[in-house]
């Protein structure tokens, strides 16, 4: 039978006794006596005597203290009763008759009690092997825990199946918490901490309290107590490992968000020191050998810092935006966003540069949803989608498709262009990388797929290339991202 | 002698539309490329006198083209970078560059580093060993400073530093080329070096709280002006 052993039902007071114990000790007792009886006038008085003793030492070996004291008292009744002369009488006869009478009580109850005790060193032995093994089995459970749910999920799992009391797990944050005694135990109070009907254990982290574990009723023995101890101990473990666990995860996003910076400030400067250098040279190339240039070289310095000054006021348009979606934003804001709205507004913003390239939309997919900031998902396909048109000739077309993959959304963006060589593939999404072309063809900042990659990993997802898309030319942008329920799970 | 070759490699192509036009009206026979591969297939046409290398390139960073350079060319190398980190130009200079303008510059900046630049290869090929700027004269082979008509006494590491910066006269020397220079070892403290260019200063300088021959480049090196 592997009913759930219930480590203090009763009293650890071991003079107790089941009714099995009680019906075997009492059996036990009457076959003695039975035989005793019997064999009286064979043995004579100390040959029953023994037979009895003998019962007692078995009633307490088999049954404990508490049988061995019982069987004792009610064998040295019997004896005296029935088997000492005078027979059928508690008197005794002559003083000589008392001797034995002493001599088997006492060798009776002692035996009782070696008996009884050795029986119950076995079961003691037995209960703390047990709540060893339950210990562990708490321990295993809390340990493997992930997060605060799995540890109050462990808790009530092992409050139904090991305690008598209910118990409760309350958070220390920030000096505050809804539950009276665990203010009293986390606000300085001794731990454990008793009231009339509970005992609260405080949990202490790496720095100072996080929290208490609350017992609803008062434990009925000394081992329940040292056991709430112990299982007090190990939910502290795990509440800490959990705790750091969660600081490593977000040390790591904020490092990921400040190379993201890095990865912006960077940018900015390059941005914007391209076009002063031409600037500057020019002005200064005026000034220092007006003599020397002809009028054709001086109109086409002037012209260049007339264009370059278009240049960084495209820029600094785009830094303000950037702005706009940085201040106060990183890490970002996560809602839940229709990919097909999302995607036609980003088509919206980018046809005025598209020339007269068609975009052409997959399936309608209205139920696909992601959960993301909403500029910079707008940002993200707006910067891949410009690539697209900056690499792309004048009349081709664009498509875009959105479907469910499996643990997420897939949005791909294909365009007809050049297409971009094999090796070049990952270094795309370099920062200031841009694949080596004619002297001819277009040059963008070299940024655009760096910040989308830096966006979409921000938001949880991934972006990669496929090149050629089909035909042996053009380009896939594939950029994955988490369904709204795996994302804020 | 016909007019200085000189290359510029820059991704830029609206830097290169003002750079060409303006360097080739200052005298100068200009070649332009946009990347790496194409600075490499103009090295191997037409040496050119003097680089004009931008550190960011598509196709391969400036560093390593540097580097490649290197290995089969001693021609007088300018980086010209939009990367203000000092670490990138002290990696740049010491990978083989003769000197460093930032991004943006002016073009009379730029070119007196052309000049200088090419003034020191002039030097180095035709043996000179007299460097002269303004009242400072240094005689390497006589192992003779004056200033003026006045000789100034040096203690030999105050004499091995003044020496490095002669040989690159004009032109940024690292940290690290000077505790080689002066201390035979580039771990050596940079707080040493800056008490010994102190002491430089003290001798050579006019004004040594206002330096004119000695400049500092923060957080990269030194330079002694080219006169």
């Amino acid at each position: 039978m592997t009913v759930p052993a219930r480590l203090f039902a009763v009293s650890d007071l071991r003079f107790r006794l089941s009714g099995a114990q009680l019906l075997l000790t009492l059996a036990i007792l009457g076959l003695s006596f039975v035989v005793a009886f019997g064999a009286n006038d064979l043995l004579g008085e100390v040959g029953s005597a023994l037979v009895l003793v003998l019962g007692i030492m078995l009633a307490g070996a088999t049954s404990g203290l508490a049988a061995a004291i019982l069987a004792a008292f009610a064998a040295f009744l019997l004896y005296n009763f029935y088997l000492a002369e005078p027979v059928l009488t508690f008197r005794l006869a002559t003083g000589r008759d008392i001797a034995p009478l002493v001599a088997f009580n006492l060798c009776a109850l002692m035996a009782g009690i070696l008996a009884g005790r050795l029986r119950n060193r076995a079961e003691s032995i037995r209960d703390s092997n047990r709540r060893l093994a339950s210990l562990l089995a708490v321990s295993e459970a809390l340990q493997g825990a992930a997060s605060l749910d799995d540890i109050e999920r462990a808790l009530s799992a092992i409050a139904a199946e090991q305690l008598t009391v209910r118990l409760a797990l309350h958070r220390w944050r920030a000096g505050e918490s809804d539950c009276t005694l665990t203010r009293a135990v986390c606000g300085g109070g001794a731990s454990p901490l008793r009231s009339s009907d509970a005992i609260a254990y405080r949990l202490d982290g790496g720095d100072g309290p996080i929290g208490a574990l609350v017992f609803q009723d008062l434990p009925a023995s000394r081992e329940e107590e040292d056991f709430l101890t112990a299982l007090a101990n190990v939910t502290a473990l795990a509440l800490a490992r959990v705790a750091l666990a969660g600081q490593i995860a977000e040390s790591r996003a904020a490092a990921r968000t400040e190379e993201l910076k890095t990865a912006l400030f960077s940018s900015i400067s390059h941005d914007f020191r391209t076009p002063l250098t031409a600037i500057s040279a020019s002005a200064s190339s005026l000034i220092a050998y007006r003599a020397q240039l002809d009028e054709e070289t001086s109109q086409h310095l002037l012209r260049s810092i007339v264009d370059e000054c278009d240049r960084l006021n495209r820029f600094t348009a785009n830094l303000l935006e950037i702005s706009r979606l940085q201040a106060g934003q990183m890490p970002v804001a996560r809602q839940v966003l229709g990919v097909d709205e999302m995607i036609g507004a980003a088509v919206q913003q980018v046809r005025p540069r598209a020339g007269s390239r068609r975009f052409l939309r997959g399936a309608a997919a209205p139920d696909l949803q992601v959960a993301a900031d909403a500029a910079l998902f707008e940002l993200v396909l707006v910067n891949v989608l410009e690539n697209a048109i900056r690499y792309s000739a004048d009349g081709s077309t664009i498509s875009i498709a959105a479907q469910p993959a499996p643990d997420g959304c897939r949005i791909a963006i294909e365009d007809e262009g050049l297409g971009i060589p094999g090796q070049d593939l990952e270094r795309v999404f370099d920062r200031f990388y841009r694949v080596p072309r004619a002297e001819a063809s277009p040059q963008g900042s070299g940024l655009g797929l760096a910040i989308a990659k830096g966006f979409v990993e921000a938001l949880g997802g991934s972006i990669r290339a496929e090149s050629p898309a089909r035909d042996g030319q053009g380009t896939r942008i594939l950029i994955h991202l988490p369904l709204v329920e795996a994302a804020t799970r | 002698m016909s007019d200085p070759h000189i290359l510029i490699v820059d991704d830029e192509p609206s830097l290169l539309a003002v750079l060409e036009p303006v360097i080739g009206a200052a005298g100068y026979r200009v070649t332009t490329a946009i990347d790496a591969r194409g600075a490499l297939a103009a090295l191997a046409h037409v040496p050119p006198d003097l680089i004009l290398l931008d550190l960011g390139l598509p196709d391969l960073d400036g560093k390593a083209l540097l580097a490649q350079i290197r290995r089969t060319s001693a021609l007088p190398v300018i980086v010209i970078s939009a990367r203000h980190q000092e670490s990138e130009k002290i990696a740049a200079l010491d990978g083989g560059a003769d000197d460093y303008v930032d991004k943006p510059f002016e073009i009379g900046e730029l070119m007196a580093r052309v000049r200088a630049a090419l003034r020191r290869r002039a030097q180095v090929e035709a043996k000179v060993s007299v460097y002269r700027a303004g009242e400072l004269t240094i005689d390497l082979g006589a192992r003779l400073v004056t200033l003026g008509s006045e000789k100034v006494r040096l203690s030999p590491k105050e004499f091995s530093l003044l020496t490095a910066l002669a040989a690159s006269a004009g032109q940024v020397v690292t940290h690290r080329k000077l505790l080689l220079a002066g201390w035979g070892a580039e771990t050596a403290d940079t707080q040493y070096l800056r008490v010994y260019i102190g002491l430089l200063r003290q001798k050579i300088e006019a004004d040594p709280s206002d330096p004119r021959l000695l400049l500092s480049e923060p957080g990269v090196g030194y330079r002694l002006s080219a006169g």
